[in-house]
């Protein structure tokens, strides 16, 4: 159970409200007992379909509902209906389970439901348009999802489905137009670390694929997240994003570049821990990965200003003092 | 320090939990009952009080679940099988020494059948797939000693394409890292004793940034704190050998303070509502903090470490040195 505030009832109001309560049990323990009953007895009829119909709006966590839902459609109902009608039952189950999802957005059944009826969907409306059907559900998908996301952006659920829908769409959607929309939810929320993650992902794929140039298009993330770094040097979303972006390059340069980049930020927020987090980072990846060009003087200093952050974070950030003595200790 | 922890009323609490019969919301969550039964039984041990429920009527509980079609185990009597409560009836018939009372090859090929060709795991017969699924499978396997019928290339390879630029790792390939798909991730790499498939300095750091001002812990950058990420995020920690990482006497104040003091167990965070779930994570995370008091708990399989380490099954994990006093 998740956010649901304590309450101290005085003894009569508790005693009201297992009154109240108790009319909604009965109701649930007789739908229940009845369902599971037909369930037992394999009856897949039109009457047991609404019964689940009536139960999983009490509990759409009743996942074994669910099933026989599923096993009475499958066994009891498409078989008897043609196409057209099983598309309009389909469509009926579609809008059961977005009026469900706006009320428990975060129920995995009612999700399972949405994705299994969308595999269901036959060949129509006619046989030289026999993707119709399944084409216009599918772009419907992305904006039920999208509507999703802009109640709660950081719904993983509904990130899942995104990434579900972009999968299996019949005709796809191009990956920068999946990057656009990123940088959309981004530049609404620079914490939105989903987004953040989405990026990250649909970068690495059109990098492989050979649609990005990876180099330039690193150098326009680290464009990015500077912009959301000055806006709040606090937020960790957009650190770890960029350690991710440096430790992908490999050029000297970029990383002399955002170190100077960083030490600018912290004179000006000179207790930023995740100035220094990164700071001590970076610094150790250039004696790790680029040791032989350095000079023995640049060496020692790299190693002292090390030392210095990690002993200032310790005051700074006192609940993860040990990670930073242990760091310290460690050689790089 | 607020209060101390308070064993006698959790334990009390918990033992009040199968007499709710005319609360509405015990009948709600029959889909969630072995898994319930498992959370107790688990906090119980941890607390030291481990016969505070009926062993007999329990392990009836857990048989009258079993469904002989498939294999598997239902939450309840009448409800479909499925990996959740089947790794959860295991377990407990494992702390109740009960496990003779199973068909033992039948369950295995339940729980195998399920693997897909991608290497993850099913929750049933309908799909879903979840690393979720894929850790109750290796848990409930390497309890049963039949581990080695598992394919573990193409498990192992399923759980590396979830792990995240972050270090973490999501319910599924391509998804967001998550405290909770990072524990089931990295405990079932430990019970596969294939660490080394983890990027353990730059998923200890994400980690250790999981702890907030109040002591608490998140799941997710820029989340709210939650007691029962005080066992996904300890587990995953002390797996990684980290926990002196975050501020320990600080999340300890935080379990403490989202007991019920007065009806007993533990909420997601103080002055909410108490429920079995984070009253076994509550007392899970104080365990492996070393709170006074309690028996130690394994993180990879949550379950009591006496019991995992008679079996043959300890790992190198490790927790703060068990406090005398609080
Ligand atoms: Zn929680």
């Amino acid at each position: 159970m998740h956010g649901v505030k304590r309450v101290r009832y005085s003894r009569e109001a508790l005693a009201a409200q297992k009154e109240r309560e108790l009319a909604k049990l009965k109701e649930f323990q007789g739908l229940t007992a009845e369902v599971l009953d037909r369930k037992k007895r394999k009856d897949h009829g039109r009457e047991s379909f609404d019964l689940t119909t009536r139960l999983l709006h009490v509990n759409p966590e009743f996942y074994t509902i669910w099933n026989y839902r599923r096993l009475i459609l499958l066994d009891g109902v498409f078989p008897t209906s043609t196409p057209t009608q099983t598309n309009e039952i389909l469509s009926d189950d579609l809008s059961l389970t977005t009026t469900l999802l706006k009320q428990h957005p975060k129920v995995y059944w009612i999700w399972n439901h949405r994705q299994w009826c969308l595999r269901q969907v036959p060949d129509g409306p006619t046989d030289t348009d026999p993707n119709g059907w399944r084409q216009s559900y599918w772009n419907k998908e992305l904006f039920v999802v999208e509507k999703m996301l802009e109640v709660d952006p950081r719904n993983f659920h509904a990130w899942n489905y995104r990434r579900h829908v972009l999968d299996n769409m019949p005709v796809k959607r191009t990956e920068l137009s999946e990057l656009a929309y990123t940088k959309r939810k981004i530049e609404a929320n620079f914490s939105n670390f989903s987004a953040w993650h989405q990026r990250s992902k649909v970068l690495t794929s059109l990098w492989s694929a050979g649609k990005l140039d990876k180099p330039k298009s690193i150098e326009e993330e680290l464009d990015l997240v500077k912009n959301a770094m000055y806006t709040d040097p606090g937020d960790q979303s957009v650190w770890i994003y960029h350690r991710w972006l440096i430790s992908l390059g490999d050029s000297k340069n970029v990383v002399d570049r955002e170190i100077l980049s960083i030490d600018e930020l912290l004179d000006e927020q000179p207790d930023s821990k995740w100035c220094m987090e990164s700071l001590v980072f970076y610094k150790r990846l250039l004696l790790r990965k680029y040791s032989e060009s350095l000079t023995d003087e640049e060496r020692w200093k790299l190693g002292s200003d090390c030392e210095g952050l990690l002993a200032k974070l310790q005051r700074v950030d006192p609940d993860r003092k040990q990670r930073y003595i242990d760091l310290s200790g460690h050689s790089v | 320090m607020g209060f101390p922890l308070d064993v006698p009323l959790h334990v009390k609490y918990i033992q009040s939990l199968g007499e709710n019969k005319d609360d509405l919301v015990y009948h709600m969550t029959a889909h969630l009952r072995m898994n319930a039964v498992y959370w107790g039984l688990t906090a119980l041990c941890v607390m030291k009080n481990k016969d505070a429920l009926d062993r007999e009527e329990m392990i009836d509980f857990v048989m009258s679940c079993y469904d002989e079609e498939t294999g598997g185990f239902a939450p309840h009597p009448d409800h479909d099988p499925h990996l959740l409560p089947t790794l959860s009836a295991i377990q407990i018939l494992t702390m109740q020494d009960a496990l003779d009372r199973v068909n033992i090859p039948r369950v295995v090929k339940f729980i195998l059948s399920l693997q897909q060709e991608s290497g993850v795991f099913a929750g049933d017969q309908w799909g879903e797939i979840d690393t979720r699924f894929l850790y109750c499978a290796v848990n409930a396997l390497s309890l049963l000693g039949h581990l080695h019928e598992l394919d573990v290339e193409k498990t192992v390879g399923y759980i590396t394409r979830c792990r995240n630029f972050d270090g973490g790792f999501g319910n599924r390939e391509g998804a967001e890292s998550h405290a909770a798909q990072v524990f089931v991730c990295v405990a079932a790499l430990a019970i596969l004793d294939r660490l080394e498939e983890v990027d353990q300095d730059t998923l200890a750091w994400w980690l250790s940034e999981r702890q907030l001002p109040s002591g608490g812990l998140n799941g997710r950058p820029e989340k709210l704190e939650d007691v029962c990420y005080s066992f996904w995020v300890l587990s995953a920690m002390s797996i990684l050998n980290k926990i002196p990482w975050i501020n320990a006497d600080k999340l300890t104040a935080f379990i403490l303070s989202a007991q019920d003091p007065d009806h007993g167990g533990i909420a997601d965070r103080p002055g909410d509502q108490p429920d079995v779930f984070h009253t076994l994570f509550g007392v899970a995370g104080l365990s492996l903090l070393g709170y006074p008091g309690l028996d130690d708990l394994d993180p990879v399989y949550c379950m009591p470490a006496s019991l995992i380490e008679a079996k043959g099954l300890r790992k190198g994990w490790s927790a703060l040195p068990r406090k005398i006093s609080v």
